[in-house]
């Protein structure tokens, strides 16, 4: 074949249509959900347990006790101690974690599928069969101290936290940070941990996923040999309460000595999966804020260089979803950029342009494959689609949600959240340069 | 467990490799490019132009216009994007197969023609740009200069490995677009990368694309090899001792170790996991969790080509704990290892770690691209993806400890530590 300069790009032919995998489902003796996801070619397989724990369960009181539980399951069972656990584990090759969203705890390993078996008895273990010994839970609560100085010292994490805390009203639990405050922390002591453990850990609130190479393997059988006699006495999960916004247009700064750049987050509500337009409203944030070819960053990275980048997005947990365009920018340029960003993000709302559109639905229904397939990444997604309550398969509804996205319905998706009820800004910075360029954009409010 | 992905190799008449591995488990492809560039090729006073071409390889070309490069693969359905360190750069997507094509076009046509494109003004921004990078990457964060300070102490000045990817701003700041141009030609060319297409495409047709696009593309003179940076391991303790606004007081130990490619540094990298890796580590046992005097200890190695790598160990001091308890329990270990050597059990558990870490690395189309692309650029044979697990399954106990006691020793180090000024120390806020 011989060798030639095309100067215009060669075409792209149409991709091969691609569903979400399909699991094998079962139950175990105790009646848990098992939902197997064969994908061969993956010899690193994922376990997850997700156990739906809703956070509004936490004392008000002790908040972050949900995350010291789910953090002290692996420090000491009733059968090993700590040291013990993590040598077993990893002598298997497997790696473990555990993760606290708002709607659920997620405990899972990643292990080789030659090591399988015994690596999932561990990880039964570690969910049944917890010590809590007031020496693992103490020294949790001391590191979880630790913690919260290095969220303090991060510029990301202290606009999240201050975009929380004014985004939700504050007699809400999505106002305070999910892994709990210092006063909220200290209190804790094994009694209450194996108390919220024995209250919101068992069975019937569980579902549990693999996803790997599952060749020759009877997976439900392994999972069932080690999880079927889980007994436990916790209730029905509580429902997730609806959000509690506080609206309108305003600004926040968090003052960070030191800064050499701000931290910005802007943002408002937004919808969450219980609507038909997540699909739409996904379609909208690719064009605005989404890419390195998105509205926003066309003008701040490409044309300005005032950042190394900025990412919006539509999430949301259970109920009560967000939009948000979070980067951050040099200090000189905070007022200038921030007057950039929301000018964009109010202008789309004129309208998005049928190419935009369309290349935003093609990027995002032609990424599908890519992003599911590592086995790791099949886990997580069916996890999330449990804790936020939708099937699944959820992946292909929101597909064919974005499918059937036009130009006016993205624009009508957008307009329904995003400057509608105004417009929240977080900075992140040194307050003394920053202060003064935020002038004449809105009423600052200054926390430390 | 032995692996085997198929390879198939063929260089083309301008001297560029190309490897494929045909994988029709998911209808996506990844093609990868691996530059023999990285920042041990940079003189001085061009450090950070390394990395300052992975900006702007993404500003178009003669055929593309700014912008275009990532719109096209974008609405293609791609996952893109590029990286740069030390003894190397890359460029990178994947894709729905039917998008390979353009994929192979636009690569093509920045290795060939990307000056077409390059002026002052797209310069003047990538290089805001990077500043905003090292800003929000190294600058704004605590400890974020650590490595920088380290990488000084533990290489001889003009060392190649002496100063951090990102490089100087004042050298980025006094580039000119003739410096920029000139490095192009310099070391960006068919004969100095690595083509790598891994995914749903027949061995025949990824060639007969690989040809199609980049066959045209004539051969750069040689590039001038990186600097000789073989050099042997540290001699005695540098120290460098901050005293900053940090949330905790932290301490980085470095420790040079033997060249990539090597038993010595698969057995290097296992000792730094006996004692960092995983809560099992002797570490995390013994200051964590045992002793309670640091909230978190990690390290391990960096693998390098250029004669030497390095690997590191850090522990966080527990609030109140004085960090020099932490420095002494640390080196106690590392003098440790070095005398009593590991266990049998403790060589099994992070043998079967480093299984399933390579394991996942090679779980997608796009990781396991980017290792044939790493091993057929730096050791000159792809097929080593299907090896490493076998080559890291036979280092032996005796081999832990003989490279233990000549290379990761507590009077061959650099070490950073960052305290507290006094009048904070212990003090948590709110």
């Amino acid at each position: 074949m011989s060798s030639q300069i095309l100067t215009t790009p060669p075409a792209v032919s149409s991709p091969r249509p691609w569903t979400f995998p399909v699991a094998t489902s079962t139950a175990t003796r105790a009646g848990t959900p098992v939902h197997v996801f064969d994908r061969p070619g993956q010899y690193v397989a994922t376990v997850r347990v997700t156990i739906a724990m809703p956070l509004v369960a936490e004392p008000r009181e002790l908040e972050g006790i949900a995350t010291i539980m789910s953090r002290t399951l692996d420090e000491g069972t009733e059968l090993r101690s700590a040291n013990e656990f993590a040598a077993a584990l990893e002598r298997h090759g497997a790696a473990y974690g555990v993760d606290v969203s708002s709607d659920a705890l997620h405990v899972e390993i990643s292990v080789p599928v030659s090591h399988l078996a015994p690596a999932v008895k561990l990880l039964a273990e570690a969910v049944t069969m917890p010590a809590f010994n007031q020496a693992d839970v103490g020294r949790h609560v001391t590191i979880r101290l630790g913690e919260i100085n290095q969220e303090r010292a991060n510029a990301g994490y202290r606009a999240r936290e201050a975009f929380a805390a004014t985004m939700f009203d504050p007699s809400t639990r999505r106002s305070r940070p999910t892994a709990g405050r210092p006063d909220t922390i200290r209190p804790l002591t094994n009694v209450e941990v194996a108390k919220f453990y024995r209250d919101n850990i068992g069975p019937g609130r569980a579902q549990i996923l693999f996803a790997g190479d599952a060749t020759g393997v009877d997976v439900a059988a392994i999972v069932d040999e080690a999880f079927g006699d889980w007994t436990a006495e916790a209730g029905p999960a509580l429902e997730t309460p609806e959000p509690m916004y506080v609206v309108g247009d305003r600004i926040v700064l968090v003052d960070r000595p030191g800064s050499v750049q701000s931290q910005l987050l802007i943002g408002c509500p937004g919808p969450d999966r219980r609507t038909d337009i997540w699909g739409s409203a996904a379609v909208a944030n690719h064009v605005v804020g989404g890419t390195i070819t998105s509205r926003v960053d066309t003008v701040l990275r490409e044309e300005k260089g005032y950042t190394y980048g900025t990412r919006s997005s539509f999430t949301a947990p259970r109920k009560g979803g967000i939009f948000t365009l979070s980067g951050a920018v040099r200090t000189e340029v905070t007022g200038a950029a921030i007057a950039e960003a929301l000018k964009i993000l109010r202008g789309a709302r004129d309208g998005l342009t049928d190419r935009e559109v369309s290349e935003a639905k093609d990027n995002l229904i032609r990424t599908a494959p890519l992003r599911y397939e590592q086995a790791d990444s099949i886990a997580q997604q069916v996890g999330s689609n449990i804790a936020a309550g939708v099937p699944l398969d959820f992946a292909d509804t929101y597909l064919a949600q974005i499918a059937a996205t036009t130009a006016e319905s993205a624009t009508e998706a957008y307009r329904g959240y995003v400057g509608t009820n105004g417009l929240l800004v977080v900075v992140v910075g040194e307050a003394k340069d920053v202060r003064g360029q935020l002038e004449g954009l809105g009423d600052v409010t200054e926390l430390s | 467990m032995s692996l085997t992905y198929p390879l198939a190799e063929l260089t083309l008449d301008n001297g560029l490799r190309v490897v494929v591995s045909s994988d029709r488990a998911v209808p996506i492809v990844a093609v990868n490019l691996w530059y023999d560039v990285g920042s041990r090729h940079e003189p001085p006073g061009l450090t950070g132009f390394a990395h300052l071409f992975e900006h702007l390889m993404f500003q178009g070309s003669r055929n593309v216009e700014s912008g275009q490069h990532f719109g096209l693969l974008e609405t293609a359905g791609a996952s893109l994007n590029a990286s740069t360190f030390f003894d190397r750069t890359n460029y990178f997507e994947s894709l729905p197969s039917g998008g390979l094509d353009l994929a192979l076009w636009l690569e093509a046509d920045r290795m060939g023609y990307l000056l077409d494109a390059v002026n002052q003004e797209n310069l003047d921004n990538q290089r805001d740009v990077v500043k905003e990078e090292k800003r929000q990457s190294y600058d704004n964060r605590p400890y974020g200069d650590s490595y920088e300070r380290l990488v000084r102490m533990a290489f001889p000045e003009g060392h190649p490995y002496a100063h951090m990817t990102i490089g100087s701003m004042e050298d980025l700041d006094a580039a000119s677009v003739e410096d920029v141009h000139a490095f192009f030609r310099k070391y960006y060319g068919p004969n100095n990368a690595v083509l790598t297409i891994v995914g749903d495409v027949s061995e025949e047709d990824a060639f007969d694309a690989a040809k199609r696009y980049f066959g045209h593309l004539p051969a750069i003179p040689q590039p001038p090899a990186a600097p000789n940076g073989t050099i042997g391991p540290l001699e005695g303790v540098a120290r460098d001792d901050v005293v900053d606004d940090v949330p905790s007081d932290l301490i980085t130990m470095m420790f040079r170790l033997p060249v990539d490619g090597t038993p010595e540094l698969d057995a290097a990298a296992l000792a730094l996991d006996v004692l960092a890796a995983g809560q099992s580590g002797r570490l995390n046992r013994r200051l964590v969790r045992d002793e309670q005097i640091a909230q978190s200890v990690s390290g391990g190695a960096l693998p390098l080509i250029g004669g030497v790598s390095f690997g590191t160990l850090t522990g966080i001091a527990s609030e109140g704990v004085d960090l020099q308890q932490v420095e002494d329990a640390l080196v106690e270990e590392i003098e440790k290892l070095a005398a009593g050597g590991i266990t049998e059990d403790e060589l099994l558990t992070v043998q079967a770690q480093a299984e399933r870490d390579w394991l996942e690395q090679l779980a997608t189309c796009a990781g396991r691209a980017d290792e044939i692309s790493h091993h057929a650029l730096l050791f000159g044979d792809p097929n080593r993806i299907n090896t490493r697990i076998d080559q890291i399954r036979a280092v032996t106990l005796e081999q832990v400890q003989q490279v233990a006691a000549r290379w990761i020793r507590a009077d061959g180090r650099a070490q950073i530590t960052y305290r507290r000024p006094a009048s904070t120390e212990g003090g948590e806020q709110a």
